[in-house]
């Protein structure tokens, strides 16, 4: 079957009221109770058994948070939240913490399997070698495995949750947690850092290339819960690392929040590429439900010739906030934001990426598209900044969006601030809609409409798509398809 | 520690509000004028100047930027200047009095001082939205300026220069201008400081184009190395008008030219040329907020910005589509040659679109002199610093010529040249 009939026909199957992984498992939980408090924070801290100074941190990031305000700045609207109205630790039971695959609940197992993520590490079969990919699998507030470790062992690379690195790599965590994204960061960083719950820790040392790809999925199950994770990497002089992270949820009426922080260091020589295929419940075609994502990401390239790369495809969630960012520390380091943010039905999107230039002979590249559909709100908000000392910076920004249906709106605001005569920084935005013409020249040649659009789709956001690894950028089609399903005519 | 129930205000602040006290008396207006100007004073004090944390003044925090508001000073005795362009009629307002003898042919001319005490100005004393900080400056303390009604069908040949000249001081002006439909004028707007000492200016232009209406109009700007220019452009298109809108900043120290823009009839279209030159240690910020609020309306803005020394320039520009607003045609461009380490620029062009057949984009460069044009020219024997000189000159003389009529670009080019002989 050609690759546009399948899309079409997943498309078909599947509408915005049919959300594909809205399944929901029924698997016994360990709860904390609902609400916020110290005492919540010391609950979450001594369920993941850690030493006092991590309780400290948390603490001190809690009593910060409580003098904070919650930001107002994007454009996304939403009832307030009570943060005393949701659950901020869940974890199913008989998880211990991540440990081989036959000590993993099969009900759990089931739900990845029904996902579609590969927990069993898959065997050479006849001789063919599969292209493997490492899995940190977290469910509610806990990783419930972690697979390939012992291999990627072998090669020095430490993969792991956060929370078995606090507790067995406790110098490195020291080192670099809060290094990039310090507690005081904003609202969500900062609450984030209070009542975080798991997340996954890479470690590439000196001049590894990390033999696969990392990948953490996430999935939020219970209901009135928050998901905290928060995931560290860090790649040491000559190393490299690809990083993939995937999320779902079940389909609810209530929305559900989910505040993450990532922090990426990338030292002299290194290269970071980090990969999102967010796919949280979007609500249904009403508005109702789906998940609030605010999300904190960034990235130091602290060392000389370090890389930093982001990628992004934003198809769910019912509000996204959410900036990944790079600090181009180091001398001829490299910042790169390649997004595809696609809103339907009530979703709002505020979403875009910062690129700071303090290093000489930095660049960065941005390359955004968005497409807003059915009454959606898309905006890019993105800013280039090139400090008094960050001799011939280099930025390359385009920022395009599309528009399909008129009550939909999609919106530009980038900040360009340059105090370096040197600086050479571009910027080009534009904004349009599926054009009839190129519509007509598809459909005239007895492409049906729907698969016009989704063919003239696909071709605006390639740019994007390219960057993505392989197996990521199939999915990433299709999730557009259906995105978009029910925007035409 | 007691808690202060309402901020406390910064030293310009208070002379803002002690000033207004010490005016309130001889300032022009009938009741409900007053009425206005107290409100819009109040406001300001409970909100106080604007600071970073207002989106629209990111870039400009008038709260730190403004220390220190220049007493005011009994008028000085200022001579007319001769029009930039010969032939113009000129509209002089001296030390912020409008000239009672002046006359323009062709043109309905009123004093706005006299539609302040009779309170047929009351209506556009308003400030814009809550963050409108020139609004309620300018509306508290305007004392004069020139009410122009340009009647339908009419089309002035000459055009009129509306010359603003001031020493040291206090001046605030107004000039409402109503262009009948179908008519045709040209309007330069002067702001120019004649003598030494710091001026804090304020400036509002409300213009009404009917429709059909064709219409230029150039904000010259030159004010002194210690002067604070507020400026504010309020401008609203009927269908099928035509605005031309040029902004030419060379001087002030701290500078905002507010360009809020209407488009509200169809087939409306609005050009905007912006050059700002940028020298010694001026902050000038040139924002634009533009509402295309109807289907098939046209617009295209190319703002061009010099940096030299330790200026700062800023140039906001929003463009906001309305949600039927179809078949809207805006594209934006703002290029900056920064030639200073110690200066800087920030740009911030925003999109806003509610409707989806539209084709909007804008762009935004900041860069030092292409090195290669540089070589291009000197490979031909001429000197650096000359080279550079004509590659700046026609980074922004581009612009200028898109006036078209050959004296108005002549004599914008020779303020541009004369500015850059200075600075460069």
């Amino acid at each position: 079957m050609p690759a546009v009939q399948e899309t079409i026909d997943q498309v078909r199957g599947i509408d915005i009221d049919q959300y594909k992984y809205g399944f929901e498992t029924v698997i016994e939980v360990d709860k904390a109770p609902k609400g916020l408090s110290e005492d919540i924070v010391r609950f979450i801290s001594a369920k993941k058994n850690e030493p006092e100074w991590m309780l400290e941190w948390r603490l001190d990031a809690y009593k910060r948070w409580l003098t904070m305000e919650e930001p107002t700045w994007a454009r996304v609207e939403y009832p307030k939240i009570d943060f005393n109205d949701i659950y901020y630790y869940a974890a199913p039971k008989n998880v211990t913490g991540p440990s081989s695959l036959e000590e993993v609940d099969p009900e759990l197992l089931k739900v990845y399997e029904k996902l579609g993520i590969p927990l069993k590490e898959q065997e050479i079969l006849a001789g063919v070698e599969k292209p493997r990919v490492a899995v940190d699998a977290v469910f509610d507030s806990v990783s419930v495995v972690t697979t390939f470790k012992k291999e990627l062992q072998k090669a020095g690379v430490i993969f792991m949750s956060i929370s078995e690195a606090i507790r067995e790599h406790p110098e490195l965590i020291k080192q670099y947690l809060g290094s990039v994204v310090p507690t005081t960061d904003n609202y969500y960083a900062t609450l984030n850092a209070a009542v975080f719950t798991d997340g996954s820790f890479v470690f590439v040392p000196k001049g590894v290339r990390c033999p696969m790809e990392l990948s953490t999925y996430f999935r939020i199950n219970e209901k009135n819960t928050g998901q905290f994770e928060r995931t560290l990497i860090i790649a040491e002089e000559g190393a490299y690392v690809s990083y993939l992270e995937g999320c779902t949820a079940p389909q609810r009426d209530e929305n559900q929040l989910h505040a993450a922080v990532v922090e990426l260091v990338a030292l002299d020589d290194a290269e970071i590429k980090y990969s999102t295929v967010q796919n949280w419940y979007p609500g249904d075609a009403q508005g109702k439900g789906g998940i609030y994502n605010f999300v904190t990401k960034r990235g130091d390239c602290r060392g000389a010739r370090s890389k930093i790369s982001w990628t992004q495809v934003e198809t769910g969630s019912a509000i996204t906030w959410k900036y990944p960012s790079c600090i181009l520390r180091g001398d001829d380091s490299r910042g790169e934001f390649y997004s595809i943010a696609v809103s339907n039905g009530h979703q709002q999107i505020d979403s875009g990426t910062k690129m700071i230039h303090l290093g000489k002979n930095t660049s960065s590249r941005i390359i955004s598209k968005g497409i807003s559909a059915g009454v959606s709100q898309n905006t890019y908000r993105g800013q280039v900044s090139v400090n008094r000392r960050a001799d011939n910076a280099r930025n390359f920004t385009n920022c395009d969006s599309l528009l399909i249906g008129d009550k939909c709106g999609a919106h530009t605001v980038p900040y360009i601030d340059v105090k370096n005569a040197s600086a050479q920084i571009e910027h080009e935005a534009t904004t349009s809609k599926v054009s009839d013409d190129q519509k007509f020249y598809a459909m005239q040649r007895g492409i049906p409409e729907e698969e016009a659009v989704a063919l003239i789709v696909n071709g605006f956001v390639k740019d994007v798509i390219q960057q993505l690894p392989m197996e990521f950028a199939v999915e990433a089609q299709k999730l557009i398809s259906i995105s978009l399903e029910g925007s035409v005519g | 520690m007691n808690m202060q129930t309402t901020p406390r205000l910064t030293a310009a602040e208070t002379a803002l509000v002690e000033a207004f006290g010490a005016q309130i008396g001889e300032l022009p207006g009938n009741g409900a004028v007053i009425g206005t100007r107290d409100r819009l004073l109040d406001d300001l004090k409970k909100a106080g100047l604007p600071t970073r944390r207002i989106e629209s003044w990111h870039y400009t925090d008038l709260k730190t930027l403004l220390r220190a508001i220049p007493d005011a000073v009994p008028s000085a005795v200022i001579d007319p200047l001769s029009p930039i362009v010969e032939g113009s009629a000129v509209l002089s307002v001296l030390d912020g009095i409008a000239d009672i003898k002046a006359t323009a042919d062709g043109i309905e001319l009123s004093l706005f001082k006299e539609k302040l005490a009779d309170g047929s100005a009351l209506a556009g004393l308003t400030a814009l939205d809550k963050d409108d900080a020139i609004g309620r400056i300018n509306g508290s303390f305007v004392r004069d300026g020139f009410a122009l009604v340009v009647p339908a069908g009419a089309e002035i040949a000459e055009p009129v220069e509306l010359q603003a000249l001031h020493g040291a001081g206090q001046i605030h002006t107004r000039f409402p201008a109503s262009f009948g439909a179908r008519s045709k004028a040209t309007i330069i707007e002067r702001h120019r400081a004649v003598m030494e000492g710091a001026a804090f200016v304020s400036s509002i232009s409300d213009i009404a184009l009917e429709d059909g209406a064709e219409i230029t109009w150039i904000i010259l700007q030159q004010q002194g190395a210690a002067d604070t220019h507020l400026g504010q452009i309020r401008a609203k298109l009927g269908t099928n008008a035509k605005l031309r809108l040029f902004v030419v900043n060379a001087g002030g120290k701290l500078v905002r030219q507010e360009l809020r823009i209407d488009v509200q009839g169809e087939g409306a279209e609005l050009t905007l040329r912006g050059v700002n030159l940028l020298g010694g240690d001026t902050h000038t910020d040139v924002t634009l907020v533009l509402g295309h609020n109807v289907p098939h309306t046209n617009s295209t803005e190319i703002i061009r910005n010099v940096v030299f020394d330790k200026a700062n320039g800023v140039f906001q520009g929003m463009i906001r589509v309305a949600p039927d607003a179809q078949k809207t045609d805006a594209k934006m461009a703002c290029n900056t040659l920064l030639l200073s380490d110690d200066g800087g620029f920030s740009v911030k062009p925003e999109l806003e679109i509610f409707a989806d057949d539209v084709i909007c984009g804008h762009g935004a460069t900041v860069s030092d002199i292409d090195r290669n044009h540089l070589f291009y020219l000197m490979a031909r024997g001429v000197p650096e610093n000359k080279a550079r000189a004509m590659l700046v000159n026609a980074f922004v003389a581009e612009i200028v010529e898109e006036l078209e009529d050959e004296k108005l670009v002549e004599a914008l080019e020779g303020v541009i040249s004369a500015w850059l002989e200075k600075h460069a």
